[in-house]
């Protein structure tokens, strides 16, 4: 098992709120919550760097729509 | 730092137990196996068949995997991991796995899961042409790995996978469910399989 650190995290109620329904809708912890946001930023920074653009697209209508990062 | 388990492998020839190593890491050494071991073995193997008179369809499917090229297009991204099993000094197996998917079975969907995107057991490690592996288990333990993998992630031992056609009964026999043809032309209409936890749970006691 990897090794792994320990941080404090100062969140608002709503952010709280927010990873504590994020948590029960995906069937996670907290803890796994945030690891997969650190993975999912990191890698669409990364693919954003490479001059890739992130898309969504309604699987109904094929209507695209990209998120701006900035 | 690497973390290293013992596991055991099965001789292909005398069915004895092998002492082998699950690393969670694919490192220079196995990229250098793969291309300076692996891709001999398969274009021998590509060579018998042929002279064999073997209709393509029935080639490794997985022979054109470029593990240098994979690896280096996920180096340093926290979404990808990789383990491999070495055995007699050798690399015996690679996977590679992804940690940003979702699941797409009806009682888990939406729920994070280890998606495997590659796994692969060295040539001399597949059945083709009727001859015996010189290692059994390779795939299994790669499996394995990943299903570990998702439990230490809190994701329950949650997997998926796009199976390659002939690998599909592999995946089928260790209790993985076919979802069937993916309508996506991504991924060139090959088979979804998902684990689900209680999947996995009954997988990990029985292995």
């Amino acid at each position: 098992m990897t090794a792994k650190r320990t941080m404090t995290l100062n969140l608002t109620d709503a952010e709280m709120r927010a990873l504590d329904e994020l948590s029960a809708r995906k069937d996670v912890s907290k803890t796994a919550v945030l690891r997969q946001a650190l993975r999912l930023y990191q890698a669409v920074e990364a693919r954003v760097e490479r001059g890739e653009k992130l898309l969504f697209e309604n699987e109904a209508t094929k209507e695209k729509a990209e998120l701006m990062l900035v | 730092m690497v973390d290293v388990s013992t596991i055991y492998l099965v001789d292909g020839a005398t069915g004895s137990e092998v002492r082998a190593e699950l690393r969670d890491s694919i490192e220079d050494a196995q990229l250098v196996d793969w291309q300076l071991k692996w891709r001999p073995a398969h274009d021998a193997l590509i060579r018998e068949l042929i002279q064999k008179g073997v209709s393509r369809q029935q080639w490794p499917q997985s022979s054109h995997w470029d593990w240098r090229r994979k690896a280096a297009q996920v180096q340093g991204l926290l979404a990808f991991r990789g383990f491999c099993v070495l055995a007699d000094g050798e690399t015996q197996g690679m996977a590679q796995v992804e940690l940003t998917k979702s699941a797409r079975a009806p009682v888990q969907a939406g729920k994070p899961i280890v998606y495997i995107e590659y796994l692969e057991a060295a040539p001399w490690n597949s059945p083709e042409l009727g001859r015996a592996p010189r290692y059994r288990g390779v795939g299994t333990a790669l499996l394995s790995a990943a299903i570990a993998l998702s439990v230490e992630e809190g994701f329950k031992g949650r997997i998926g996978l796009h199976s390659l056609p002939q690998a599909e009964d592999f995946y089928r026999r260790r209790g993985m469910v076919d979802l069937g043809p993916d309508p996506d032309p991504g991924h060139q209409h090959l088979r979804y399989f998902e684990m689900t936890a209680e999947q996995a749970r009954a997988f990990l006691t029985e292995e």
